[in-house]
């Protein structure tokens, strides 16, 4: 009787000390953006309780992201994942069905195509991309930012693989009662399958909320700037305001953070029940 | 979650035409309208500027000159520093005509202009000649032609904690050029502090391992500038100079005068701390310890090798003009203004602690910078005027300097972390040679 407990036991403080080992730079994190910058390294080579608890709190740092160009840039982000998300899924779940519903010839090869598309890096081709997209004078533009957000491979194979488990008598049925192959992806298809569309929607927000590279290259004015672009723009080049770029990190992470915990158990279900028949 | 492949995107982009349009029109276009370049241009429009400094950096020069210029607009873009030259580099190869001027890192200049990334500039050079301090004429031509013209250049000083070395018992080094502290004796008063004192660090240099810090060390001790050759393609960072140099630099974090694991300017808020006995850094870091409360700290002229050659970095930062824009004649009024302007160039230090390259500028900039933290920072303009004029030395000019300057940065950091200074520099040769060899 003993043993199990004392194994579960040394599991429990393990996990702990796992969990504790991650929360604590961000911990850091969070307690140095409420710092005023002159305090910032003081507790750093002699460790103690201040290293993580701020003693004189200040919201100096977050007050000054909101007045400066921090605050558009994360409007710009959110503008631009969510539009990623909305039109991706469109376009994600429409591709899917065709994978996953419909027969026709070369659909092997398509699907294969897909599964390769999120294989390759897309840091790999945003160079020849990006003259491509200036050429067609998309850069800094909302549309330059979203585009090469919308396809996305992982997407469709996520969403392709929760159709298959969807059953053929029911799209029979409903063929035999006039519904057209719109309406079986509208009003069967869809509604089956949140969970994946969840799943799929997280895949693309987090592609353009991480997205760095690309936005660097085709949207780099104040206007366009993302969050990330502003983050790494506060290191400026002699000096770096370590208070408001702890305070823009943490602004940066708990956006996607909420996103996650809200959705978090739709995505775990949408992974787990991905490919069953 | 960041693959992806261009098919997909690009059928995306088929799909989505209409949704383009609109979208498109929510956002001002860059408007890449194809010209001839090299074309002088329009006389007036909105002229796209470039560069890794914040906005408010160049807001007064902008004002200035769009005052000047009634009908031209001048919009700056921000690129963060760590990737500007990445992305300059990717842009300007594309002909991108959405930038008219951008910045040039001085050292940078060559390999730019060598890839045709520069507008040629040379009717200008007898006017920045006469217009600029020592040194910031010649940091612009290569190949006998000039390519940029400067706007700011840099010094380094011995900044010192002077509670610190009250403590320790040690006199302040003195401000006069003429009495200019060794290395040696830096390191020595530094350590007295650590025992004395409770320093915890005897000597930080800011930009710790970057090459514009660590080259005056080399120079002092005889080293060179750490290439060489009539084409300036032969790496020469293992002669007895450099060694002596890397061995003081390599004993520095051995002997624990210095620490380990804390970046290029990462290090500055250990002075501000108090903890740092001296500090060898740029004239930036006066206006920044200036406004630390309870900070008592002065400052020195830069430090040499006892019985080595005085010598001090400089350079810092020109602007060019991309061969690409359509824009090219009010792009050089720009230029002309920020640089040979005596009012442009200074007011493009108005909202940062830099120094004007060009001569007038400079001149009603030190009693600025003389003041900016009272009696601490009394003295620098004379320091400033003395190193310009005696012993400031600018980083070699080579088109394969981008390369140089990635691999020895991390020579750097490993000489910094216990690597064998002559067995890191032999080798750092060797990775210089494979990345020059496609060059020559």
């Amino acid at each position: 009787m003993a043993r199990p407990r004392v194994r579960r036991s040394a599991a429990a403080v393990l996990g702990a000390l796992a969990g504790l080992a991650f929360a604590v730079p961000l911990l850091w994190a969070v307690t140095s953006s409420l710092r005023e910058n002159e305090a910032m390294f003081r507790y750093i080579s002699e460790p103690s309780w201040r290293t993580l608890l701020p003693s004189d709190v200040t919201l100096a740092n977050y007050a000054a992201l909101v007045t400066g160009d921090f605050g558009r840039a994360i409007l710009n982000s959110i503008v631009v994942a969510l539009a990623t998300v909305v039109l991706g899924l469109v376009i994600s779940a429409a591709a899917a069905f065709g994978l996953a519903a419909v027969r026709f010839r070369g659909q092997g090869v398509l699907f294969g195509l897909v599964v390769l598309s999120f294989l390759i890096p897309f840091d790999a081709i945003a160079i020849p991309l990006a003259t491509l997209f200036r050429d067609w004078s998309l850069q800094n533009t909302y549309a330059g930012l979203i585009l090469p957000g919308l396809g996305h491979g992982l997407a469709i194979f996520l969403l392709r693989q929760f159709f298959l488990a969807i059953p053929a008598e029911l799209v029979e049925a409903a063929r035999i009662d006039g519904l057209g192959w719109f309406g079986v992806f509208a009003r069967i298809y869809l509604p089956l399958s949140r969970p994946a569309l969840v799943g799929a929607g997280m895949t693309l927000f987090i592609f353009q909320w991480q997205a760095y590279v690309w936005p660097l290259l085709i949207g780099t004015d104040t206007a366009h700037q993302l969050g990330p672009i502003a983050l790494a723009n506060m290191r400026g080049q002699f000096t770096i305001d370590y208070g408001q770029l702890f305070a823009g990190s943490v602004v940066l992470t708990v956006i996607p953070l909420i996103v996650i915990m809200r959705y978090q158990r739709h995505f775990t279900q949408s992974i787990s029940t991905t490919g069953l028949k | 979650m960041r693959k992806h492949r261009r098919r997909t995107a690009l059928t995306a982009a088929a799909l989505l035409a209409g949704v383009v349009t609109a979208l498109s029109a929510c956002g001002s276009s860059g408007g890449s309208a194809p010209g001839t370049p090299g074309a002088s241009g329009p006389a007036t429009g909105t002229l796209r500027f470039v560069g890794p400094e914040e906005p408010k950096t160049f807001e007064p020069v902008i004002a200035g000159f769009e005052a000047e210029n009634p009908g031209i607009q001048v919009e700056y873009t921000q690129v963060p520093f760590d990737q500007l030259n990445n992305v300059l580099q990717q842009r300007l190869a594309a002909k991108d005509s959405s930038i008219d001027v951008y910045t040039v890192d001085q050292p940078r200049l060559s390999a730019l202009a060598a890839r045709g990334f520069l507008v040629d500039l040379s009717d200008l050079r007898e006017k920045v000649r006469q217009a600029v301090v020592p040194g910031q004429y010649e940091v612009n031509v290569f190949r006998d032609k000039m390519w940029a013209v400067p706007i700011w250049t840099s010094d380094q000083f011995l900044f010192y904690n002077a509670a610190l070395l009250k403590k320790a018992g040690v006199t302040p080094p003195s401000r006069d050029p003429a009495q200019r502290w060794t290395w040696e004796q830096v390191a020595e008063a530094g350590k007295k502090a650590q025992e004395k004192a409770g320093a915890q660090w005897a000597v930080i240099p800011e930009q710790i391992e970057q090459f514009y810090q660590l080259q005056s060390l080399a120079e002092s001790a005889g080293g060179g500038p750490g290439i060489t050759g009539p084409d300036m393609l032969t790496p020469a960072i293992t002669t007895d100079g450099w060694i002596k140099a890397m061995t003081w630099y390599h004993d520095l974090f051995a002997n624990k005068l210095a620490p380990r694991g804390v970046g290029s300017f990462q290090t500055s808020p250990l002075f501000s701390e108090g903890k740092v006995a001296f500090f060898v850094g740029g004239p930036w870091d006066v206006g920044v310890f200036g406004a630390v409360k309870d900070l008592d700290w002065g400052i020195a002229p830069h430090p040499y090798f006892a019985g080595g050659k005085q010598v001090t970095p400089t350079g810092s930062w020109s602007w060019g003009i991309n061969p690409a824009s359509t824009q090219q004649a009010m792009a050089r009024k720009f230029l002309e203004y920020a640089s040979l302007d005596p009012e442009g160039n200074l007011l493009t230090t108005k909202n940062t602690t830099i120094i004007p390259s060009n001569k007038a500028a400079f001149d009603t900039y030190l009693p600025t910078l003389d003041a900016l933290a009272g009696d601490k920072s009394k003295g620098v303009g004379e320091i400033l005027t003395y190193d310009a004029g005696n012993t400031a030395v600018a980083r070699p000019t080579s088109v394969g300097y981008i390369q140089f300057e990635e691999i020895m940065t991390k020579a750097f950091a490993d000489i910094r972390n216990g690597a064998d200074p002559r067995a890191r520099l032999e080798k750092a040769t060797g990775e210089i040679k494979t990345a020059w060899a496609q060059l020559r």
